[in-house]
């Protein structure tokens, strides 16, 4: 019997560990192929959701360029553009280089003073807006939002069109409000804006890893896929022309068309404005017309004080914008008003930003 | 899908949000908290010398989460690299960042070595040799005299020396990069660095008091009530030169007469009578600075843990409300819109409150790694051999007498 029960134990223990090995792979292999599943299903299913979004989206892209969309959501944007090669865009790794800077000017990212003309320069890029011929149209604004795929909401470019001046209370006065009569005693003027392409630029001073430059022939630009997205200088851009890019999560600003600039083509607004108000051309050539209209008009900048040497011209500027715009003129229209402030709570009384605290802010 | 405050819309936005105004907080923390540490290392404060590990390890750990708020706020957080790569220095404030923020690390590896090197090399003596974590913690010293604990204080003090000037460094520069930007009108004021270091102080000294308090409640010991009122004599200090500078600042932004047209209007519309107004009248001022000089006026309010943790606290409510009113009041001006710009927080997700509680929380677990790891506590404090020998002679009499588990390591200086 002792040397039975010896001989049973060896022999049940392999078994017994045989079987809880067994066990325990069965058991492992079941949780991970159900976690397999299900994550395989979680993600069906997101891939579900995210290819439906991009088809709402992207609804005029091919189907590789949708594959790529989805893959990279935050990129899914003209940035990086996947354009054929044959159509003489280059790879997204060199469009940098091949597309945006064809004549490889240097970039300057700080000691702005290099620009001054010691030696002649090929171009200085400059625009001239005419406020006389304005007509608050916002057809500028369309076309750079076509021409550069500028997501909704956000603007390289606007138009504001505004008034200044006070509301005389006046007892035959022609506005009528609970508050009273009133007679306007004010002047309208439509103001185009739009990166002014300073020559001292404080946006590309401040950026702490240089993804934003100032070009040789006078254009700030952004090399986006190097943006850390850190918003300084759109915080120190004195103009407001720099935004965040809610597509690809970067700042973003008006390029004066570089990619149409660098074949030969004048920028979109200054294309589709229909009353020239918008002039382009090189100020190192005395012959173009900017260069003959700054000569024979007065001509001024949004807040020189600031010493930021803006390169976009306004003839007929009414000082009062041109300075110290934001506390001294009531806004007309409110699609050219940021929507994001109170002034727009003035207007429609609410502000459609989303809260997840709950609804719309500014809602009663 | 994009939420909350990743979604921009119009012309103008809050775009620094919540994160940023966290990021001058707890870096404001880390300045006051080493600057409290120093009070024993630098000026021989001897009241100060139970608090000043504990300083360093809250220092350290809030420096180790500083970095995450800005990471937080950035859109593109993988980008980091580029800061290092091609950083754009000395003409970035935001490129100052990892210059300052990485030698401060490295400053505060070497307080640390010497803050607790003795005591580390003590432990590793009483675990006679077999501790790993305080074989690796030493680095190979093992003097445990009472000479080595003194040269360590000697390069301590030189250590915090130059490790104030890198607090107020690090936090100054902080302070550039609002004082620097010349498009919003209520930040660029060269007062900016000074604010935001002298507030740091307050909120450092306060936050120390707190912890100091709470961790002898977590541990049942009692309170060192010297200690406590000698920390609130400083942030009472500190508060009042906080006022100071406050007027300057109220001065010189608010009233029209004195200053720029765009700064004057952007204070009275946002701060004075605006959306700001309760938070800068009611909390920066009322909390942070009322509650502490009325309640260091009243002897019974100073003189107890509960008025003592009310004042802390109120400091610690008032600096976060001026670091508020620094970052999105100021962005709350318009450029070129008409009217105050909106802002609204979120509860969770990208920029909210949930990421400033992690934020915090991270904080929370890196000091409680390091409270474990190192040596801190007062009364666990092992003394210098020297002291000990009258101690070991005893005790080796009481071995010859037959008493057993009493003798000590031989010498006690040196092991392998």
């Amino acid at each position: 019997m002792g040397q039975g029960d010896e001989s049973v134990k060896p022999e049940q223990k392999p078994v017994a560990r045989r079987r809880i090995l067994r066990q325990m792979a069965i058991v492992a292999i079941s949780v991970s192929a159900a976690g397999t599943l299900l994550r395989s299903k979680a993600q069906a299913k997101s891939l579900q959701a995210l290819a439906a979004a991009s088809r709402k989206q992207w609804k005029g892209e091919s189907r590789a360029q949708v594959q790529y969309y989805n893959t990279k959501p935050r990129w899914a944007s003209w940035t990086v553009p996947q354009l054929n090669v044959s159509d003489g865009w280059s790879e997204p790794s060199g469009w940098m280089s091949k597309i945006e800077n064809s004549r490889n000017l240097p970039y300057i990212h700080d000691n702005f003073n290099r620009l001054l003309p010691v030696t002649k320069l090929p171009h200085h890029w400059v625009m001239v807006i005419d406020l006389r011929r304005c007509i608050g149209c916002q057809a500028c604004v369309v076309s750079c939002k076509s021409e550069n795929n500028v997501p909704v909401g956000v603007y390289r470019t606007w138009v504001q069109v505004v008034e200044t001046g006070t509301m005389v209370p006046d007892s035959q006065g022609s506005v009528v409000t609970d508050q009273g009569t009133f007679e306007p005693n004010v002047k309208r003027f439509s103001l185009p804006r739009l990166c002014n392409h300073c020559d001292a630029p404080p946006c590309v001073e401040v950026c702490p890893v240089k993804a934003t430059f100032k070009r040789e022939d006078g254009l700030v630009l952004i090399d986006y896929p190097k943006c850390l997205g850190c918003g300084y200088c759109i915080n120190a851009c004195p103009y407001d022309a720099r935004f965040f890019n809610p597509i690809q999560q970067t700042a973003d600003k008006c390029t004066f068309c570089v990619q149409r600039l660098d074949r030969g083509l004048l920028p979109a607004c200054v294309t589709s404005c229909v009353g020239r108000a918008r002039i382009f051309g090189d100020l190192n050539d005395p012959n173009s017309e900017v260069s003959r209209l700054i000569a024979s008009y007065p001509t001024t900048h949004l807040k020189t004080t600031l010493g930021t040497k803006p390169q976009v011209f306004y003839i007929d500027l009414d000082g009062v914008l041109a300075e110290d715009g934001a506390n001294t003129f009531n806004t007309l229209y409110p699609y050219a008003v940021g929507t994001n402030t109170e002034e727009y709570d003035d207007l429609t009384g609410k502000v459609l930003l989303q809260t997840p605290t709950g609804g719309e802010r500014g809602t009663p | 899908m994009l939420q909350g405050s990743l979604v921009h819309s119009g012309l103008e936005n809050v775009y620094w949000g919540l994160m940023i105004v966290t990021y001058p907080y707890i870096s404001g923390l880390v300045a006051g908290s080493f600057v409290v540490s120093s009070l024993s290392h630098v000026f021989h404060q001897k009241l100060f010398d139970d608090l000043a590990p504990l300083a360093v390890l809250v220092s350290f750990a809030l420096l180790l989460a500083a970095p995450l708020t800005v990471l937080g706020d950035a859109r593109q957080p993988m980008n980091f690299w580029e800061l290092m790569a091609r950083g754009h220095w000395p003409y970035s404030p935001i490129a100052f960042f990892i210059l300052i923020w990485m030698s401060y690390i490295v400053l505060m590896l070497f307080e640390l070595y010497f803050a607790f090197r003795a005591q580390n090399v003590r432990r590793l003596i009483r675990s006679q040799g077999q501790s790993r974590l305080y074989r690796f913690l030493t680095l190979g010293s093992r003097n445990a005299s009472l000479a080595g604990e003194t040269r360590d204080k000697r390069v301590l003090m030189v250590l915090s020396a130059i490790g104030i000037l890198m607090a107020f460094l690090f936090h100054g520069y902080i302070g550039f990069i609002f004082g620097s930007t010349k498009a919003r009108p209520l930040w660029a004021t060269p007062l900016m660095p000074v604010l935001f270091i002298v507030s740091a102080m307050v909120s450092g000294i306060a936050l120390m008091w707190v912890v100091n308090v709470l961790v002898m409640r977590f541990y049942h010991r009692p309170v060192n009530r010297a200690l406590a009122n000698g920390l609130l004599t400083y942030l009472v200090l500190f508060v009042l030169l906080d006022l100071y500078m406050d007027a300057v600042d109220f001065l010189t932004s608010a009233i029209p007469a004195y200053t720029q047209g765009p700064v004057s209007q952007g204070f009275q519309r946002i701060l004075m009578y605006g959306p700001n107004s309760w938070v800068y009248f009611g909390l920066q001022l009322g909390v942070g600075l009322g509650i502490p000089l009325i309640g260091w006026i009243i002897p019974q309010v100073r003189r107890s843990l509960a008025g003592g943790a009310l004042m802390s606290l109120a400091v610690l409510v008032g600096v976060f409300a001026m670091r508020w009113d620094v970052v999105i009041a100021g962005q709350e001006q318009s450029k070129i819109s008409s009217n105050v710009v909106t802002v609204a927080i979120p509860w969770t997700g990208f920029d909210s409150i949930q990421t400033v509680i992690g934020v915090f929380a991270v904080a929370f677990v890196v000091f409680m790694g390091l409270a474990w790891v190192f040596p801190w506590q007062s009364w666990n404090r092992i003394p210098a051999a020297e002291d000990q020998e009258a101690r070991e002679t005893s005790a080796r009499q009481q071995a010859a007498q037959g008493i057993p588990g009493t003798a000590t390591s031989e010498g006690g200086h040196v092991v392998s």
